[in-house]
């Protein structure tokens, strides 16, 4: 009886509470942060002393925290559709394309996701001191489509292989041409898996540290990479603003998420 | 778009331009600098710091992957079965966890577990400890910072390999006279055990080779490797040694790599995401 939910007496409570106990384990960090941006202690004495805004205040004093985020935002937004775009291609070929060594090929254009991130990004770094693309948008870019490219084919060839594609032919049988049915018929079925595949992509690139350590300079900086170099020299309360800040664009980016899927459901 | 071959074409020239070529000229630089020969390797191997750095660091893999497996199991198990309104707010908790920027959770943690940290203080008030355990720049702190980044990636394949059981497996088990605990050894386990297998391998490849966590929550007298590799570049500017200690890193993870294939098929484990 050990599935069946209703059934389970005594185990089912020791598990829910064990399951509840792990939760709160992993929202802890997550509320403590926002609790802690709003505290007045300099120190991060919790519980705070008082409430204050004074770190958002200081946090927007200072430009060089909207320059960064504006930085990330635009590097991981040409990232994310230079994924999806590239990895909407190759997910058509690795789907349904009959040539030998696919599954190889599969496995490569995965590796960067298996790869520790220090190895690649010490490998493009020096990569990118030769060609003179080192502390460029450009190069950012182009390292983060790299870790972000799994994340992208994943959930769109998952989407494809669940979409039937005969549909795709009735439409060709019934006079579209074969761009016109995929655009047209096998786009739109398959959204949510493209969507998916934007925000992870997104999101491998606004996270990314490790490389964008290497590859920083100081005229260019990510936001991860202004934490990083924050975090290293004091613990300041400006941080726990700033990180409240992107817990907050967190939960907007699940709500549209969750919206859009129920959207999509009914 | 064309679904043969050519679509493929920009993926592989992006992976191939960009992704194999610098990481092989890297390993090039392994047996050319400062001079060609094996002597990074033989360096690496054969000094006992170093052999530390290895040792600490499947050390954390290791306790990382054994924890996380043990938490993520009940969880995972009830989050196949609970009614999907309850489950629904179990996992928008982990997915809010997964999706909130990782030194956001990492700086938490440092000012959690800090010496005068919340959890020291809260220890100290209920009267378990005496004195503030060093929760800190050890290795403590780089496994709890670890084990929270780990679970979701570990709970959320399992819950799909444990919805696939069929519960009528565990009735029958039941009414032919099995023990819930004979149940759950015999029949339970080890029908999850694929799962647990390819979720634990994949926290183990995912830790070993871990660099913000382990060099924010660890301390200078117990690095781990990937943040060894990152200090020879970029302190040390040490690039013989560093892309040898780089290449020995990429061997274990391929190697490893390439046995989750083969447990679990590219195609399984790709979908588990």
């Amino acid at each position: 009886m050990l599935l069946d939910y209703d059934r389970m007496g005594w185990l089912k409570i020791a598990l829910l509470g064990f399951t509840a106990l792990v939760a709160a384990f992993l929202l802890l960090p997550v509320v403590f942060i926002v609790l802690l941006s709003f505290g007045s202690s300099r120190w991060l004495a919790f519980p705070p002393p008082g409430w204050t805004l004074k770190w958002y205040r200081d946090l927007f004093a200072d430009p060089s925290w909207l320059e960064a985020a504006l930085t990330s935002a635009r590097i991981a937004t040409m990232t994310a559709i230079l994924a999806v775009m590239i990895g909407l291609l190759a997910s058509f070929a690795l789907v349904r394309g009959q040539f030998r060594g696919r599954e190889i090929l599969r496995g490569l254009l995965l590796t960067p996701m298996v790869l520790p991130v220090v190895v690649f990004a010490i490998a493009i770094y020096a990569f990118f001191l030769r060609l003179g693309l080192g502390g460029t948008s450009i190069g950012f870019v182009i390292a983060h489509t790299v870790l972000a490219l799994p994340f992208a084919i994943i959930p769109i060839a998952t989407a494809l292989e669940g979409f039937d594609k005969s549909i795709e032919d009735a439409a060709i049988v019934c006079g579209a041409s074969p761009f016109e049915a995929r655009l047209r018929i096998t786009l739109p079925s398959i959204r949510i898996g493209i969507f998916s595949a934007a925000i992870f992509s997104f999101l491998a690139s606004w996270d990314e540290v490790v490389v964008a350590i290497f590859m920083a300079s100081p005229s260019l900086q990510t936001l991860p990479v202004k934490i990083w170099g924050s975090l290293r020299s004091d613990l300041s309360p400006v941080i726990a603003a700033a990180s409240s800040l992107l817990v907050g664009l967190t939960l907007a980016l699940m709500v549209v998420t969750a919206l859009l899927q129920r959207k999509v459901k009914t | 778009m064309p679904a043969g071959f050519n679509s493929l074409l920009p993926a592989l020239v992006l992976i191939v331009l960009f992704f194999v070529v610098p990481v092989l000229a890297l390993l090039l630089r392994s047996v050319t600098e400062p001079e060609p020969g094996l002597q990074n390797y033989a360096t690496l191997l054969g000094d006992g710091t170093y052999a530390r750095v290895f040792f600490n660091t499947f050390l954390v893999a290791a306790v990382v992957t054994a924890v996380t497996v043990v938490v993520a199991f009940p969880v995972a198990w009830m989050l196949a079965i609970m009614p999907s309104a309850l489950a629904s707010i179990i996992f928008g908790v982990i997915i809010l966890s997964m999706w909130t920027n990782l030194l956001t959770r990492t700086y938490a943690w440092m000012v959690l577990l800090q010496r005068t940290g919340v959890i020291n203080r809260a220890l100290l008030a209920i009267g378990i400890i005496d004195q503030p355990l060093p929760l800190i720049n050890n290795l403590t702190g780089v496994t709890i910072g670890m084990v929270y980044i780990m679970l979701p990636f570990m709970i959320l394949p399992l819950v799909g390999t444990l919805r696939a059981i069929d519960p009528m497996t565990l009735r029958a088990a039941a009414l032919c006279g099995a023990s819930p605990i004979q149940a759950f050894r015999r029949i339970l386990l080890p029908l999850s055990l694929p799962g647990l297998a390819a979720g634990g391998l994949m926290v183990f490849v995912m830790s070993l080779g871990y660099f913000v966590t382990p060099a924010l929550l660890g301390g200078t007298s117990n690095m781990m490797l990937a943040e060894m590799i990152a200090q020879m570049i970029q302190s040390l500017l040490n690039w013989g040694l560093g892309s040898a200690a780089a290449f020995i890193l990429l061997v274990v993870i391929m190697a490893l790599y390439a046995l989750q294939l083969r447990l679990v098929g590219a195609r399984r484990m790709t979908g588990g995401i």
